[in-house]
C-alpha cells in the first residue's frame, strides 16, 4: 500500500513524512466535517465514518465546540438531570468508552493507538444541578469571571509513576490501598466515598487494559495479512509491545514511548488533559539504557519521539533544572527538538532559557523557528519563574520541579493542584463596573483618581469573589468529575483515596488570571490625557459616547481622539505607567490573602484565546475601542502600540508588568525579521529573547513569519493547508481556525499597517 | 542641545552590529531621485498627508494658524507654501491624516528612548546608529548625542552620504565607533545626475575615513538606471578595494575592518511621495532580483573586498 518493493526499506525520515501527510489530510478531513477548530490541534482522529456523529458541545477549555462522538455509544446516567456524576459513574462511563473505542495502528508508526471522541462531550450537563453556586453568579457575571468552578485538569501529573508500574501495578496498587483505607478510615460515610472513588479508579485501569488488548490483537491480525515485510515486522513488535504493556510496565525507549502515548490520548480523551511536562527526563533512563545496550541509535529514538508528537499536542518542558539546579539538558533534549523539527506539525514544547541552562538548547529552538516557520518551540524563563513561585514560601528545591505543562503553565508533576488557565478576571468589566459607578453614583465627582479608587473597590470584589468559587470547587469538584486519570499518576490521590481537587496532593497553588490589561491601561491614559490635562473632552462627553458606542460622527472623531494617545507598550508612556499600576494593584489583591478555605493563589497575566468572547462580552472602552471588539491579548499591548512595532518595546513594557509569583505574563510575539537564518537572524532573535527573561519576562509565544504568506493564507486558506501558527499558548494549523481568529493573528502581523 | 529628528526606530537590525535603534536626523546634502526616506530630505520639519486616512473633521483648520489650513469654498486646501509646520494641526488630527515628519528634540529627550533598549544592546552587541538625512548635517547635535552615547557605553555608529565638510565629520570620529558610508557611484557626471551632486568630495571623505582606524562598511543602494550594471559594482568595489591598502599603508588591517555591503532599491517609499506631494520619480524602477544581487555581491568579492548583500 506504500509502493515500497522488499528491497528497498522506509527510511525514518520517509515514514515521518507519510506520517506528516497521514495527519494533514486526517485534518483536512477535521474540517470539512466539523468546521473551525480554534484551539490546540489535539491530535484527534476522527472515528470512522460509519461511527460518528456530530454535536455541539463545550471544550475543556470551557469554549463553544463542534464535536464528534463514537456514534452509539451511551453514557448511563445516575441523576434524574440526565448527568452521571461522582468516581463511580464516572469511572465506570469511562470504562465503557474504552471498551468501545476503535482501535487505530498506523502501520508506519512505531506507537499504536489513536483517540477519536471526547469523554466530556458525553458529559450533560457538566454540572450536577443539586450543588448550586447562584450566590456568586451576579459577581461573576458583572466582573466576566471564568470563575474556574467545575474547570477540569490544568495540573501535571507524573509519568514516573506509570513507567515504574505500568497498569498492572497500578491496579495492584488501587486494590493495595483500598484495603488499607477499609482497615484504617473509621468515618464510615468517608469511607463509602473512597471506596467510590477506588471503583472509579479501578474501571479507568481496566478500560485501559481493554483497550490496550484489542489494539494488541488487531496488531497481530494485520500482521498476518501484511505483504510488506518491514511493516509486518513493526506490526508484530507493535502486537508484542502492546500484550506485554496490558499490565507490565515498559522497558525499552520504545516502550516507554508508547506507554506514554497510551495514558497521555486517554488523558486528553478523558478531559482534555495536555500536559506532559519533562519528557526529556522522564524518557532519558530508557534513552541512556537502550543506547548502552546498542538497541537505540538517535535516528530511531526521533523517529519513536516523532510518532508520539504526532498523536499527542502535549505540552513539553525541555531542559531547566533539576532539584539541585543543575541543568538537565540532555542529547535527548534535542532529539525532542529534532522530532519536531522533521514533522512540522502543531506542538506545543518550550525549551528553558536560564543562566545555568545549556544556550544551545535556545539557539537550536530558535533556527528550528527560521527554517520551519511552524511556531515551535516557545521560550520558558524558567529562572523568572522559578524564583517568583519561591515568593509563595517554597524551598528552591521544590520550586525548581514545577515543570511547564500548559498553554502559559506549570505545576509540579504528581504534586500540585492548580487549576491554571481556568480562572480569569476581565479588568474591562472591572473597569465597566467602576466607570458605571462614578458616572451614576449620587454625589461622585468624576475624575481620575475616583475612577482608580473604584476599581480598585470593584477589582477586589472580584478577587474575593474568585476565592469563593475556587473553595466552593475545591469542595464539590469531586462530586461531579473527578481526576481519575491524572489521579492515577499523582502523588497522595490513591494513597489517601482522594481525588486530587479534594486534598488528595500535596500543594494547591490556584492560578488567577488578569485579561485585557492595554485595553484597561490605554483607558487610563486616554482618559487622564485627553479629560483631566488636555480637556479636550467631559467626563459626560466620553461616557455618553462609551454608552452610544462611539456612534455617529462626532462619535468617531471621539474615539480616535482617544486612541491616539501613546498607549502600553510605546515606552515610557502614561499608559505605561498604568500598566504597571494595574498589574500591581491585581497582584497585591490576589496575594493579600488565601480564599477562605486557606489555599494559596497566585495572579498571572493572560487571556488565552478567550480574547474574543471577553470582548464580546464587554461595551465600548474608552481606548477607543468598539462594544463587542477583542479585548487585549494577555499581558501585550495592543497592536499598533508604536509605530515601528519594535519588539524591544513590547519585551521591555511586558517584563515591566509580570506579578512575579512564579505563574506567567507571557510575550505574544510575530515577528518577520526581514532577515535570515544565516544573516545573523537566529542571534537577533536569541538576544532578544534572552533580555526578555532578564529583565524580568517569564514566557514566550513566537511567531517567525512570513508575513505575506499569512496575509495569502488568510485570503484562501485551503491553499496553506500545512501553515501553523502558535494562536497564543497553543499552536495549530491556520486553516483549522475560524476566519475571527485567523483576523486576531492578522491583527497582530498588521502592527505597522 | 537640540536636533531635528523624523524618526526613532528601536529593534532596527540592519544599520550596524546587533540589535541596534536608528535615530534618523533632518537635512541631506544629496537628492537622490529614490530616496527611501523623503521626509526626512529638508532640513525643516514637514507635514506629512494621508487623505485616506483622513474623516473631514476640519479640526486641521480650526487648528491653523498660519493661514495654510483653511476652507474655500466649503472645500479644505492645504497650502505648503504657508505652512510652517508648527504640528497644531497633526495635534488634532486623531485619524493620523496628517503626521507631523520632524520634531526638535533635546539630546536627553532622545536618550531617554534609546536607553529603554540598553539591555538589549549590551546583550547584542548592538547600540545606536545616527541615520537620516545626514546626521552630520547637525553635527552639534550629533556629536553632543554620540558624546553622551559613549559616557553611557553604548556602542556607536553613523550612516553618512559623506557629502558634507570634512571637519564635520572628522569631529565625529572620537564618539564613533563605526562608519557606515554610501558610495553610489564612481563617475562624477552620473553621480550628478543620480544625485544632484558630483562625487569628488565624497570619494575624499572615504579616502580619508580609511586613513582612520574606524571600522567602516561602505553601502551600495542598487538601483537600476543608476548603478545595477556589474561594471559599476566593480568600478565601486574596485575603489574600496583600493581604500582597504590606504588602511594598510596606514598601518591598519584594511581587510578585516572594511566592507561592502550591497542594499537593493526598494518600492516602499512610494506613500511618503505622496504624502508630501512630492514627485516619485523611481516609480517605475523595478527591485533587482534576488539572482541579480547574487551576481552584484560576487562581483565585488571578485574585487577582493568582503561584501555582503541583503
Amino acid at each position: 500500500m506504500f509502493g515500497v518493493t522488499e528491497s528497498r526499506e522506509l527510511t525514518f525520515d520517509q515514514r515521518i513524512d507519510a506520517l506528516r501527510a497521514t495527519k494533514l489530510s486526517i485534518t483536512q478531513e477535521k474540517q470539512r466535517i466539523i468546521g473551525a477548530m480554534n484551539h490546540d490541534d489535539w491530535g484527534l482522529i476522527l472515528p470512522p465514518a460509519d461511527r460518528r456523529e456530530l454535536v455541539q458541545t463545550m471544550s475543556a477549555s470551557g469554549m463553544p465546540i463542534t464535536d464528534a462522538l463514537i456514534a452509539g455509544f451511551q453514557v448511563k446516567s445516575n441523576h434524574p438531570s440526565g448527568g452521571f456524576f461522582g468516581p463511580k459513574a464516572v469511572g465506570m462511563n469511562y470504562r465503557a468508552l474504552l471498551e468501545q473505542h476503535p482501535v487505530y495502528i498506523d502501520p508506519v508508526s512505531s506507537l499504536a493507538g489513536g483517540y477519536m471522541a471526547n469523554f466530556m462531550s458525553y458529559r450533560k450537563p457538566h454540572w450536577n444541578p443539586d450543588l448550586d453556586f447562584s450566590f456568586l453568579h451576579e459577581n461573576q457575571h458583572q466582573y466576566g469571571l471564568g470563575s474556574g468552578i467545575g474547570a477540569a485538569q490544568h495540573f501535571c501529573h507524573d509519568l514516573t509513576i506509570g513507567f515504574q508500574l505500568g497498569w498492572g501495578g497500578l491496579l495492584e496498587k488501587i486494590h493495595h490501598y483500598r484495603d488499607v483505607q477499609k482497615a484504617t478510615e473509621k468515618n464510615p460515610e468517608m469511607l463509602v466515598q473512597k471506596l467510590d472513588f477506588y471503583e472509579g479508579l479501578e474501571h479507568i485501569v481496566l478500560g485501559m487494559q481493554n483497550w490496550i488488548r484489542r489494539t494488541a490483537e488487531q496488531a497481530r491480525a494485520m500482521c498476518r495479512v501484511e505483504s510488506n515485510p518491514q511493516l509486518r515486522e513493526n506490526l508484530e513488535a507493535i502486537a508484542d509491545i502492546n500484550a506485554r504493556l496490558v499490565t507490565e510496565p515498559p522497558k525499552t525507549f520504545r516502550e516507554a514511548c508508547q506507554w506514554m502515548n497510551w495514558y497521555q490520548m486517554a488523558a486528553r480523551m478523558y478531559n482534555g488533559n495536555g500536559a506532559l511536562g519533562r519528557l526529556d527526563v522522564l524518557l532519558y533512563p530508557y534513552y541512556e539504557r537502550d543506547t548502552a545496550l546498542g538497541i537505540l541509535d538517535d535516528e530511531e529514538a526521533i523517529f519513536h519521539l516523532a510518532c508520539f508528537l504526532v498523536r499527542n499536542t502535549d505540552y513539553i518542558q525541555l531542559g531547566g533544572p533539576d532539584e539541585a539546579g543543575h541543568d538537565t539538558t540532555s542529547r535527548l533534549s534535542f532529539l525532542t527538538l529534532e522530532a519536531a523539527h522533521r514533522l512540522k506539525i502543531p506542538a506545543n514544547i518550550g525549551v528553558c532559557v536560564g543562566d545555568e541552562v545549556d544556550p544551545q538548547l535556545l539557539r537550536r529552538g530558535v533556527e528550528i523557528m527560521f527554517e520551519d516557520k511552524c511556531a515551535t518551540p516557545k521560550f520558558l524563563g524558567i529562572d523568572r519563574t522559578t524564583e517568583g513561585f519561591m515568593r509563595n514560601g517554597y524551598p528552591a528545591e521544590i520550586a525548581r520541579t514545577r515543570a511547564y505543562s500548559g498553554c502559559h503553565w506549570s505545576a509540579i508533576p504528581g504534586r500540585e493542584y492548580t487549576l491554571n488557565d481556568c480562572v480569569k478576571i476581565n479588568f474591562g468589566k472591572v473597569f465597566d463596573a467602576a466607570l458605571n459607578e462614578m458616572m451614576t453614583g449620587a454625589g461622585i465627582t468624576p475624575s481620575i483618581d475616583t475612577l482608580y479608587t473604584l476599581y480598585g473597590k470593584h477589582l477586589r470584589r472580584a478577587v474575593d469573589t474568585i476565592a469563593r468559587g475556587l473553595d466552593y470547587h475545591l469542595e464539590h469538584y469531586h462530586q461531579v468529575f473527578p481526576e481519575l486519570f491524572l489521579d492515577l499518576l499523582c502523588y497522595g490521590p490513591v494513597e489517601k483515596g482522594l481525588d486530587a481537587s479534594h486534598g488528595g496532593v500535596e500543594f494547591y497553588n490556584l492560578c488567577v488570571d488578569g485579561s485585557a490589561l492595554a485595553t484597561v491601561a490605554d483607558s487610563f491614559a486616554a482618559l487622564e490625557q485627553r479629560i483631566e490635562q488636555q480637556h479636550r473632552m467631559s467626563w459626560q462627553d466620553i461616557y455618553r459616547h462609551l454608552q452610544q458606542n462611539w456612534d455617529g460622527a462626532d462619535g468617531e472623531k471621539a474615539r480616535l481622539m482617544m486612541k491616539s494617545i501613546p498607549r502600553y507598550g510605546s515606552g515610557g508612556s502614561k499608559a505605561d505607567e498604568w500598566a504597571v499600576r494595574l498589574s500591581d494593584l491585581f497582584t497585591r489583591l490576589v496575594k493579600e490573602k488565601p480564599t477562605l478555605n486557606g489555599y494559596n493563589m497566585i495572579p498571572g497575566l493572560f487571556s488565552w484565546a478567550n480574547t474574543i468572547p471577553m470582548g464580546k462580552d464587554l461595551g465600548a472602552t474608552p481606548n477607543g475601542r468598539h462594544a463587542g471588539e477583542p479585548i487585549s491579548h494577555g499581558a501585550n499591548p495592543d497592536p499598533g502600540y508604536r509605530k515601528d512595532g519594535a519588539p524591544t518595546a513590547m519585551a521591555v513594557a511586558i517584563a515591566t508588568v509580570q506579578p512575579g509569583y512564579g505563574n506567567t505574563a507571557p510575550m505574544q510575539m510575530e515577528l518577520d525579521p526581514g532577515i535570515t537564518k544565516d544573516e545573523g537572524g537566529v542571534d537577533h532573535i536569541v538576544e532578544l529573547i534572552k533580555t526578555h527573561f532578564d529583565l524580568g519576562g517569564t514566557q514566550i509565544n513566537l511567531n517567525i513569519m512570513d508575513a505575506e504568506q499569512v496575509l495569502e493564507a488568510h485570503k484562501d486558506p485551503s491553499k496553506y493547508p500545512d501553515l501553523v501558527v502558535r494562536v497564543t499558548g497553543f499552536s495549530a494549523y491556520f486553516a483549522s481556525l475560524s476566519p475571527e481568529f485567523r483576523q486576531l493573528v492578522v491583527d497582530r502581523i498588521l502592527t505597522e499597517k | 542641545m537640540e536636533g531635528v529628528v523624523f524618526n526613532i526606530q528601536r529593534f532596527s537590525i540592519h544599520d550596524g552590529p546587533g540589535i541596534r535603534t536608528t535615530v534618523f536626523l533632518k537635512g541631506c546634502s544629496l537628492r537622490c531621485f529614490w530616496c527611501h526616506n523623503p521626509e526626512g530630505i529638508r532640513p525643516k520639519p514637514v507635514i506629512q498627508f494621508y487623505p485616506e486616512r483622513c474623516i473631514d473633521c476640519n479640526e486641521c483648520v480650526r487648528a491653523c494658524q498660519h493661514g495654510a489650513t483653511y476652507l474655500l469654498n466649503g472645500e479644505r486646501i492645504f497650502d505648503r507654501e504657508q505652512c510652517i509646520a508648527c504640528g497644531e494641526c497633526v495635534e488634532t488630527c486623531y485619524a493620523g491624516a496628517r503626521v507631523l515628519a520632524g520634531k526638535t528634540m533635546t539630546v536627553d529627550e532622545v536618550m531617554a528612548e534609546v536607553l529603554q533598549d540598553r539591555a538589549f544592546y549590551e546583550a547584542s552587541g548592538g547600540g545606536i546608529t545616527l541615520s537620516g538625512g545626514e546626521p552630520v548635517l547637525q553635527p552639534a547635535f550629533s556629536y553632543a548625542l554620540l558624546e553622551r552615547c559613549k559616557s553611557e557605553g553604548l556602542h556607536t555608529a553613523i550612516e553618512t552620504c559623506g557629502n558634507v565638510r570634512w571637519e564635520d565629520e572628522e569631529r565625529m570620529l572620537p564618539v564613533t565607533d563605526l562608519i557606515m558610508m554610501d558610495i553610489k557611484h564612481m563617475d562624477p557626471a552620473k553621480h550628478r545626475w543620480a544625485t544632484g551632486a558630483t562625487n569628488e568630495r565624497i570619494l575624499a571623505a572615504a579616502r580619508r575615513f580609511a586613513a582612520t582606524d574606524k571600522p567602516i562598511i561602505f553601502r551600495i543602494p542598487v538601483i537600476p538606471t543608476v548603478n545595477d550594471t556589474v561594471e559599476e559594482v566593480a568600478a565601486i568595489a574596485s575603489y574600496v578595494h583600493e581604500l582597504i591598502g590606504v588602511r594598510n599603508c596606514a598601518g591598519g588591517d584594511g581587510e578585516h575592518t572594511i566592507s561592502l555591503e550591497l542594499l537593493p532599491f526598494h518600492k516602499l517609499a512610494g506613500d511618503k511621495y505622496r504624502s508630501l506631494d512630492m514627485e516619485y520619480r523611481a516609480r517605475e524602477l523595478q527591485p533587482p532580483s534576488k539572482e541579480h544581487m547574487r551576481l552584484l555581491t560576487e562581483t565585488a568579492l571578485s574585487c577582493a573586498v568582503e561584501a555582503r548583500s541583503r
